[in-house]
């Protein structure tokens, strides 16, 4: 049984951290360091726990508990213009990512009205990228309804955010969290950092219940194999950007190009598979800087090896 | 700051209450904003927000917002509205260059070998300043896809009317009528 937990202090000693996980067998899932500060995200066995956060509190820094570890979540907003960013989108992103998850802040091209609203194909492709999608909207219940029918359909759990209470919405959404809408600043009161937390919580639902999904018919292997495969490959041990390798409850996002390293990728193996036989390799849908890779169900990896 | 809401929807007629009166804060027109009336209508959607300004918007020169006298050589100033200093400030810096000007406290400026009559009569705001922050103040208020909008600005009062589609003359008459109520 393994527990995944995020280490948050400076980066003194931290090599001591990273030989105690890989000597109880776990595995490092996200590594951020901003300047003398480190954030690592591991997963670790359970009965090493103790131990590791003992080391954690030995060195200075102190062990969380990240639920949301290893998803990337997408908060979307109907444009980047003031009146819908930052506030209150950057405040969930934040609240995600204190509970380990890697997220991504959108706004729409033509997301603004009440009729002229839309969320274009291309939009909801990259949506679809993501493990799930939090949508926000605003403070008048016509608008929250009119708007809440063009983010119908997403191909990913998905959380309303809004003002009012809308009507007439069912099953649009897998959860909907009211009481926040249109803010022209930082959600700082006690009441407002409880519906936070009530928005993240509706967000480990809603992947809770994916990952139970996914659980029903597994994955030819664990994301976190494929990425220890992926750590070695030479492009993305010296890619600069942060986290080059985000993690997906069905896969990760590998940021290198997918057209110039496909057939490299293609090419590794994990449990003496090929990645190319057991995963689905595509170029990410914002642009070909980074790849998307899914892996393929067990099932459907068998069932094409009798074929 | 008085304002009136004229909404059906509970909820947003709340939060828009709050919301204008940070974003006036915000835009640093809490002051020179004496009440305001906005009118909510999404299913429209019509949003109308009118303002009455504490005075009528005119140009405004150095002598009108600061104590000016000459003592020892240099002029002295003493700004009695903290919300001119940077536009005082840069102005004099133009005029006269940056030696010439000291800044002893946020208020209180002096200016060597300068004539005291003329720093009094250097311009610091036109009307046309005033009216602008009033209007984008509103604009930035008002919803970010309503955008067909019209400004109305008479007197004391500024009016923004503002629809998503086309505007029907019901519309324009709604506004002239909270205009000309001054935005009170």
């Amino acid at each position: 049984m393994f527990e995944v937990m995020m280490y948050d202090g400076g980066v003194y000693r931290s090599d001591e951290l990273f030989e105690l996980i890989e000597d109880a067998g776990g595995a490092v899932l996200q590594k951020t360091r901003s300047s003398q500060m480190l954030s690592v995200t591991m997963s670790v066995p359970a009965g090493d726990r103790g131990a590791i956060e003992a080391l954690c509190k030995e060195i200075g820094g102190e062990v969380r508990r990240v639920p949301l570890a290893g998803t990337e979540v997408a908060v979307v907003g109907p444009t980047l213009g003031r009146h819908h960013m930052p506030h209150p989108i950057c405040d969930i992103a934040e609240a995600l990512r204190r509970r380990g998850a890697i997220t991504v802040v959108m706004g729409l091209a033509r997301g603004r009205g009440k009729k002229t609203a839309q969320m274009s194909l291309e939009e909801r492709t990259v949506v679809e990228e993501y493990d799930a999608a939090v949508f926000m909207l605003g403070n008048f219940k016509a608008c929250v309804e009119a708007k809440a029918d063009m983010f119908r359909g997403v191909g990913v759990p998905s959380v309303l955010v809004s003002g009012p209470e809308p009507d007439g919405i069912g099953g649009a959404f897998d959860a909907v969290v009211s009481g926040v809408g249109r803010k022209a600043s930082r959600m700082r009161s006690t009441e407002e950092r409880e519906k936070l937390d009530e928005i993240c919580d509706a967000v480990e639902r809603v992947l809770e219940a994916k990952r139970a999904s996914i659980g029903e018919d597994p994955l030819f292997a664990h994301p976190a194999e494929v990425k220890q495969v992926l750590e070695g490959y030479e492009p993305i041990d010296m890619c600069l950007r942060p986290a080059p390798l985000v993690m997906h409850l069905d896969g990760l996002r590998a940021k290198v190009g997918c057209a110039e390293h496909r057939s490299a990728i293609e090419g590794m193996e994990v449990h003496g598979r090929r990645l190319g036989d057991v995963c689905r390799i595509s170029p990410s849908k914002i642009d070909d800087s980074s790849t998307v890779i899914r892996i393929k169900a067990r099932s459907e990896v068998e069932q094409a090896g009798r074929g | 700051m008085d304002i009136e809401v004229a909404a059906e929807d509970g909820y947003g007629a709340e939060s828009y209450r709050r919301l204008f009166e940070e974003l006036m804060a915000d835009a640093g027109m809490s002051q020179r904003i004496e009440s305001a009336s906005l009118l909510m209508r999404p299913e429209v959607p019509l949003f109308v927000f009118s303002v009455r300004l504490r005075s009528e918007p005119s140009a405004k020169a150095l002598g009108d917002v600061a104590a000016v006298r000459s003592e020892g050589g240099a002029v002295r100033i003493a700004i009695s509205e903290e919300r001119y200093a940077p536009a005082i400030l840069s102005r004099l810096w133009e005029r006269y260059g940056r030696a010439a000007v000291s800044q002893q406290t946020r208020f209180d400026t002096s200016v060597e070998g300068a004539d005291e009559g003329e720093v009094a009569a250097i311009p610091v705001e036109s009307g046309e300043d005033s009216v602008g922050d009033a209007v984008g103040a509103i604009w930035r208020a008002m919803p970010e896809g309503i955008k067909n909008r019209r400004a109305l600005i008479s007197g004391r009062a500024v009016t923004v009317i503002a629809t998503e589609e086309i505007f029907e003359p019901w519309m324009i008459e709604e506004g002239e009528r909270m205009h000309g109520q001054g935005g009170a």
